[in-house]
């Protein structure tokens, strides 16, 4: 307990300084700009940013802040469009969209928009406080692990990433899978020896994080909206002067409490981020409270729901890539990558030899969540007129930023036609129902996945039982099993009972 | 079918990968038991299995693009190639003017406010960008060319 306060002592002492203390509020801001912007995520918005954010030269802990405001900002901002325009900014604030827009179109704009300000807050605050209470207690842990255990952890991350990312399995496998081999590009780091180079000195180093980031998720989001252009426009309800009121959040404060649980611990998850969480909370909250059939009416809970779970879960998932260097979201794969790039190792001694940058950030999301409801409730107009900014100016705009971004970092144009290339290749991938998300989790765990393994056989002289040998990895691969199999089994389990259903009826 | 037609092209990149993950890659001496050809040797077993499960069992997914939808991501794809290629000689600013009002345009955008915003882009983004934040962006062959210029007269005029 003396160590989370002194360590939050540290970070409130990083955050609070008034260049990074600003950094969390343009953070927050731009961040639920984006996150308002109909189509743009919080991956999008901070692929789109981070090379921006890495040219301007911050030390890494303001870096980081500005990067993990923007993160949480847009999943703030995500609610805007999915309440006033049905169009959900990304899959983790699909779910919104089902009462939030209800409650819109029957008038009721500005009470959902606050109250959904208000689930976003608890959910947020919520997760950062059960955040800085484990972490430190899960890095002491995690130091403890061995290259073998590294491994079982990795697998239980594909494992899982597996079976609840996505809606093939097989296809998230493969991205994983896809990703993990564009990490092998580059000079071997242990023997020298270069692999799949294939004489181009520019790839030698490995190919670019910052340019697989922005063509994955930049680029192919600019395709994807060109795509979506031509199928009509869209429509934004007003917002009006309605409020929350104390009746709604006593009514849905059970739900808000719960579903900020089940969104932590999953976004703990590896791999699985907001999309996921939100999507049990609204699941869960429906099957205990929904006894009137007001769910996907309009109902207050429905939508306090999903966007407590969805915010608690962009939380949760910054505990593993702080304690374990194993990203719990897609978004926090690319802080990690950003990381790793100021060349700080994210993981278990992250905590005790850079206290500035892990504890400034848990200091910074405090801030950042009290600072997003201060501006969410008396600027929700200002961000709904975001959305009427027509489609034909934003798309141009993503390749502006992105190519000042990659431009600045790299300097380089032929990155400037990677880009492009990645971008058709992700838009091919999305289309054909990938997401997109493994591959770069595959990426940025590429390095570490080979290593631990490489050095775990270099210990046990090549014998491949000493990733077996410890209960932790057994554990760790028990758990994978275990996740891959719940589900196959709860869907198995459904449908015999609605077999069952429809043989008594 | 898009889905088979797609997988069976990664299934040649990934058989490629694969062969030289077997024979290329060699370590002319190493200690340890894994070198650097064991671990692509083992995804690329993993990523054929996949794409092979795949081919077997498609999704059924269709493109239902119109001809027209095509023709708009083509051209905004040859947009950007043609942006990246002339994001140096032109410089930013009028690579970015030119972009931008033909993006915008292509979008749907009247024509008067697509340039208006063209050149917003173009002229706020540098100012934003290298004048505010002191990022590096290409000033462009033309402008180098009048600014070398004006330096060897202003070289010639002091001697």
């Amino acid at each position: 307990m003396d160590a989370v306060l002194s360590g939050l002592a540290t970070g409130f002492s990083v955050a609070l300084d008034p260049f990074n203390l600003m950094l969390v509020l343009v953070g927050c801001f731009v961040g639920t700009l984006i996150g308002a912007l109909p189509g743009l995520g919080p991956i999008n918005g901070v692929a789109i940013l981070l090379p921006i954010a890495y040219g301007l030269g911050f030390q890494p802990e303001a870096a980081l802040i500005l990067l993990a405001g923007i993160y949480y900002g847009a999943e703030y901002g995500g609610r805007i469009s999915s309440i006033l325009l049905n169009v959900p900014g990304d899959a983790g604030a699909v779910m919104t969209t089902l009462d939030g827009n209800p409650l819109a179109r029957a008038g009721q704009a500005g009470r959902a928009l606050s109250l959904s300000a208000v689930a976003s807050f608890v959910g947020g605050t919520f997760a950062v406080i059960l955040m800085s209470l484990f972490a430190p207690a899960l890095a002491g842990f995690a130091v403890t692990f061995g290259p073998a255990d590294y491994v079982a952890l990795m697998v239980f991350a594909f494992a899982s990433l597996a079976s609840l990312v996505g809606k093939s399995t097989v296809k998230t496998l493969l991205g994983a899978t896809i990703g993990l081999m564009l990490a092998t590009i580059g000079i071997d780091a242990n023997t020298g020896v270069p692999r799949y180079t294939f004489g181009i000195p520019d790839i030698l180093a490995g190919i670019d994080f910052l340019i697989v980031v922005v063509g994955l998720f930049g680029m192919a989001e600019l395709l994807t909206l060109v795509e979506q252009q031509a199928r009509g426009t869209l429509k934004s309800l007003p917002v009006d002067r309605s409020f929350v009121t104390m009746a709604d959040l006593a009514k849905s404060k059970w739900t808000i409490a719960r579903s900020s649980v089940i969104g932590f611990f999953i976004g703990i998850l590896p791999g699985t981020g907001a999309s996921v969480a939100s999507a049990v909370a609204y699941g869960t909250e429906k099957r205990i409270s929904d006894t009137e059939g007001t769910f996907g009416k309009g109902d207050v809970r429905g939508l306090a729901a999903p966007e407590a779970a969805n915010n608690a879960a962009a939380g949760g998932s910054m505990v593993p890539m702080l304690t374990l260097g194993i990203p719990g979201s897609g978004t926090t794969a690319i802080l990690l990558g950003a990381l790793l790039m100021f060349n700080i190792q994210p993981g278990p001694t992250m905590f005790t030899q850079r206290p500035e940058v892990a504890w400034g950030l848990v200091a910074s999301m405090y801030i950042g969540n009290v600072a997003l409801l201060v501006i969410n409730l008396p600027l929700v107009g200002l961000f709904a007129r975001m959305l009427t900014i027509p489609q034909h100016y934003l798309t141009p705009l993503i390749a502006v930023l992105a190519f000042i971004g990659i431009y600045t970092i790299v300097g380089n144009p032929h990155d400037l036609f990677m880009i492009t290339m990645l971008g058709v290749f992700g838009w091919f991938l999305r289309k054909l129902d990938f997401s997109l998300a493994p591959i770069i989790l595959g990426f940025v765990l590429g390095g570490l996945f080979e290593d631990n393994l490489r050095r775990a056989l270099s210990i046990s002289g090549g014998d491949w039982s000493i990733l077996v040998s410890n209960w932790k990895s057994i554990l760790l691969y028990v758990l994978a099993l275990f996740v891959v199999v719940l589900p196959i089994w709860l869907a198995r389990r459904a449908r015999g009972n609605a077999m069952q259903d429809a043989e008594s009826h | 079918m898009a889905d088979r037609i797609f997988a069976a092209v990664l299934l040649a990149v990934t058989i490629g990968y694969a062969v030289i993950a077997f024979t290329v890659i060699r370590a002319p001496f190493q200690y340890d038991p894994l070198g650097p050809e064991s671990w692509p040797r083992i995804l690329s077993i993993v990523a054929i299995l996949c794409l092979l499960y795949i081919l077997w069992k498609p999704d059924a997914i269709g493109f239902d693009m119109t001809r027209q939808v095509w023709f708009r991501l083509g051209a905004a794809v040859v947009l950007l190639l043609a942006y990246s290629d002339l994001y140096e000689p032109l410089g930013f600013i009028l690579s970015t003017i030119l972009f931008a009002t033909i993006m915008a345009l292509m979008l749907g955008a009247p024509r008067l406010r697509a340039v208006g915003f063209g050149i917003a882009a173009g002229v706020f983004g540098w100012l934003l960008c290298v004048t505010l934040m002191d990022l590096n962006l290409p000033e462009g062959a033309l402008y180098e060319a009048v600014d070398d210029s004006f330096q060897q007269t202003e070289e010639e005029g002091a001697s």
